[in-house]
């Protein structure tokens, strides 16, 4: 199934890419989904699924919108 | 004392007077600095009801402990005074060089007051202070200005100055530092400018005093080396804080024509990603390499240091979603000592009126040029930018019919660039902080995505927004230093005390601010009561747009959602109760009490009963 990724901060640079529309198996979770990218989960994560939290073990569905940023606090 | 110099400087530029006058341990424990100081000299010395661009409002410039010393990101200053734009407390924080030279020079603050009779600069070197003509700097931009002013003195001399926005008194007229840093968004420009006030330079040379110097110069190199590694791992600095405009767009939380949007297909043309790939320049305070400006070339080609908040308010919320455009709109705020939040928001809420139909004008939104004649003419006060100068509050009470229900603004400060259609702990967060609608000190946005659910009004978010307020508008608005390390890439909290322990010599630990931020708190209240005959838990609550159904979001993450009036009341109840203030918003007779307030409690007492 097709997915589109998009990455904040750190996580451009360790998975080496902003955005991109990726073809993933069905029935993964999020956790899942990370070392696919390269990405580790050693550093604190928001991970929203069309602009919704989605929990690390919530499996990702086809046509989802999956944003990675760093935790951050604001301005 | 060690860390505090114990003395301060009282200029009167009417009778041009300057005095040195000196506080005491007692004074320096109750409220350590910055703000304050600042709230303390403005309660004790502002006669209630003063007109704030009268020559008996005070300009207070102040420093804290930690700033100005060899301790990481410490280049910052308070500035404050009796608002011009919402008539309550005003203040802001700017970086650049003057905590560094006003320290070395022996001084923690100065207060300004009166007006001078021709347009002045104040020239501090140590011991010698004098208050100077600036006729040839009245009258041009703040980029001219600095040009003049380097050449003059040095590059190296802390230099705080306005632009002719502040000369002309509009309300949300800025100081300004360096080429990008400003601060003071209520208007604290606009008070410079009341009193002929062009600038104010220093430059000192003597040793600050600081208890443990060994150990400091250990904390401050670890400090640098750790925020230095942290930047690297995390890469902040590529982008600096515009980096969080697409995620803010994922989210619905941006702000786009006026706040009615939440997000906008167009947003990544002005994203941190194209910010980063046009970036020609960075720049920071003194002592700092987490440089947040992020220069871009703007359409006319100057160098315009962006930021996050600038792009939301200068390009999103205008509905403009081109780069250099946003660009030369920062560029232009930036010269003429705008505040590019309220100066944004400002140009929104009139063309959001004129298409509701509610004013008659020539600017809609996404119009870049026309943006900037407007911007011009607010500077300049002329035709329509004489209104626009005086504030989305203002504005409305003149537009009249429902307009103040778009009026994006609380207490009269206009919000910055989160819009909380549906963000209920960010609302409350705008909804009382100190000076008005600014992020500065409480922002709860991942929190509310993240940690918690989005659409709860549970009490939890008040005690997260006091907590934070505690420390974003406490902690780092005493000692006077900058927040970032902390709060964009995490270096811990507890570092701040330990620097703040080596300077000063004291033991004192991170919850121990917590009863100082609360008396600020209180005290800051307590001004802004004595300020407003009408005071009610009103002046606390947000624009009645973010509880309109109609303009809910019609897809995305929060379709069809919007806050509900009833619930944010509960949540500021929540709010009230956690601070011990009453259901009016007042700090109860008891609380103030707790917090070593009593004088100040008997007096609020003849402006309004307390509980």
């Amino acid at each position: 199934m097709k997915i589109k990724l998009k990455t904040f901060g750190q996580f451009i640079y360790q998975s080496g890419f902003r955005e991109k529309e990726v073809t993933i198996p069905h029935s993964i979770t999020v956790v899942e989904l990370l070392p696919l990218i390269n990405l580790k989960k050693q550093f604190p994560m928001i991970i929203t699924r069309n602009g919704k939290k989605i929990g690390h073990d919530d499996k990702i569905e086809d046509g989802d919108r999956i944003v990675i940023a760093p935790f951050f606090s604001g301005g | 004392m060690k860390g505090w110099l114990g003395k301060y400087l009282r200029i009167n530029l009417t009778d041009k007077t300057i005095k040195k006058e000196e506080y005491d341990q007692e004074f320096a424990h109750k409220w350590i600095g910055g703000r304050g100081f600042a709230i303390k000299h403005l309660w004790d010395e502002l006669k209630p009801g003063v007109d704030p661009l009268g020559p008996d409002n005070k300009f207070i410039v102040a420093l804290g402990p930690v700033s100005g010393t060899p301790s990481p990101m410490s280049g910052k200053v308070v500035v404050a005074a009796k608002s011009p734009l919402t008539g309550g407390y005003g203040d802001g924080s700017i970086g650049g060089k003057m905590a560094h030279q006003l320290k070395k020079a022996g001084y923690d603050y100065l207060i300004i007051e009166g007006k001078a009779k021709e347009p002045v600069l104040i020239n501090i070197e140590d011991d010698k202070i004098e208050i100077l003509p600036a006729n040839d700097i009245w009258g041009k931009g703040v980029y001219d200005t600095l040009e003049i002013l380097y050449e003059k003195y040095s590059k190296q001399h802390g230099i705080l100055t306005i632009g002719q926005a502040g000369e002309n008194q509009v309300l949300y007229a800025v100081v300004r530092a360096m080429e990008g840093r400003a601060g003071g968004r209520p208007g604290m420009g606009a008070v410079m400018g009341s009193k002929n006030l062009k600038a104010i330079v220093a430059k000192g040379t003597k040793d600050i005093p600081i208890a443990d110097s060994a150990e400091l110069k250990k904390a401050n190199s670890e400090g640098l080396k750790g925020i230095k590694k942290l930047d690297d791992e995390i890469g902040w600095s590529k982008q600096g804080s515009t980096f969080i405009l697409s995620w803010v767009n994922e989210v619905a939380a941006l702000p786009v024509n006026n706040m009615r949007s939440t997000f906008s297909p167009d947003a990544w043309k002005i994203d941190g990603d194209r910010v980063e790939a046009a970036k020609v320049g960075r720049s920071g305070c003194q002592g700092c390499f987490l440089r947040c400006g992020v220069a871009v070339l703007d359409k006319e080609g100057h160098h315009a240091e962006l930021d996050y908040e600038n792009m939301a308010l200068l390009g999103s919320d205008l509905g403009i979603f081109d780069l250099p455009q946003v660009a030369s709109l920062n560029y232009l705020c930036d010269d003429y000592g705008i505040d590019t939040i309220s100066g944004g928001a400002a140009l929104a809420f009139y063309a959001d009126a004129i298409e509701q139909g509610l004013i008659q004008g020539d600017f809609k939104f996404g119009q870049a040029e026309k943006a900037k004649e407007l911007l011009k003419k607010i500077a300049y006060r002329e035709q329509e930018g004489d209104l626009l100068a005086q504030g989305t509050k203002k504005m409305a009470e003149k537009i009249g019919q429902d307009s103040m229900d778009f009026a994006m603004q609380v207490k009269g400060l206009e919000i910055s660039g989160y819009n909380c259609k549906f963000l209920p702990g960010m609302a409350l967060g705008f909804g009382t902080c100190s000076i008005g609608a600014h992020h500065k000190e409480a922002w709860i946005i991942t929190y509310e995505i993240n940690e918690t659910d989005r659409s709860s009004y549970g009490r939890d978010k008040a005690q997260k927004v006091v907590d934070l307020q505690r420390i974003r508008g406490g902690l780092f608005e005493v000692f006077t230093v900058c927040r970032y390390p902390w709060i964009e890439i995490g270096w811990p909290l507890e570092h701040y005390p330990d620097y703040f322990n080596n300077i000063t010599g004291l033991n004192w630990k991170l919850e121990d601010y917590n009863e100082i931020a609360d008396r600020l708190y209180a005290l800051i209240r307590a001004f802004w009561v004595r300020e407003t005959p009408d005071w009610s838990r009103e002046y606390d609550v947000i624009p009645k747009m973010w509880f309109n159904p109609e303009i809910a979001d019609k897809e995305g993450p929060i379709a069809g959602k919007v806050l509900e009036s009833d619930k944010y009341n509960q949540l500021l109840e929540h709010y009230y109760d956690i601070r011990n203030w009453d259901k009016r918003g007042i700090p109860k007779k008891q609380t103030m009490k707790e917090l070593d307030l009593e004088k100040e409690a008997a007096e609020l007492e003849g402006y309004v009963s307390l509980e």
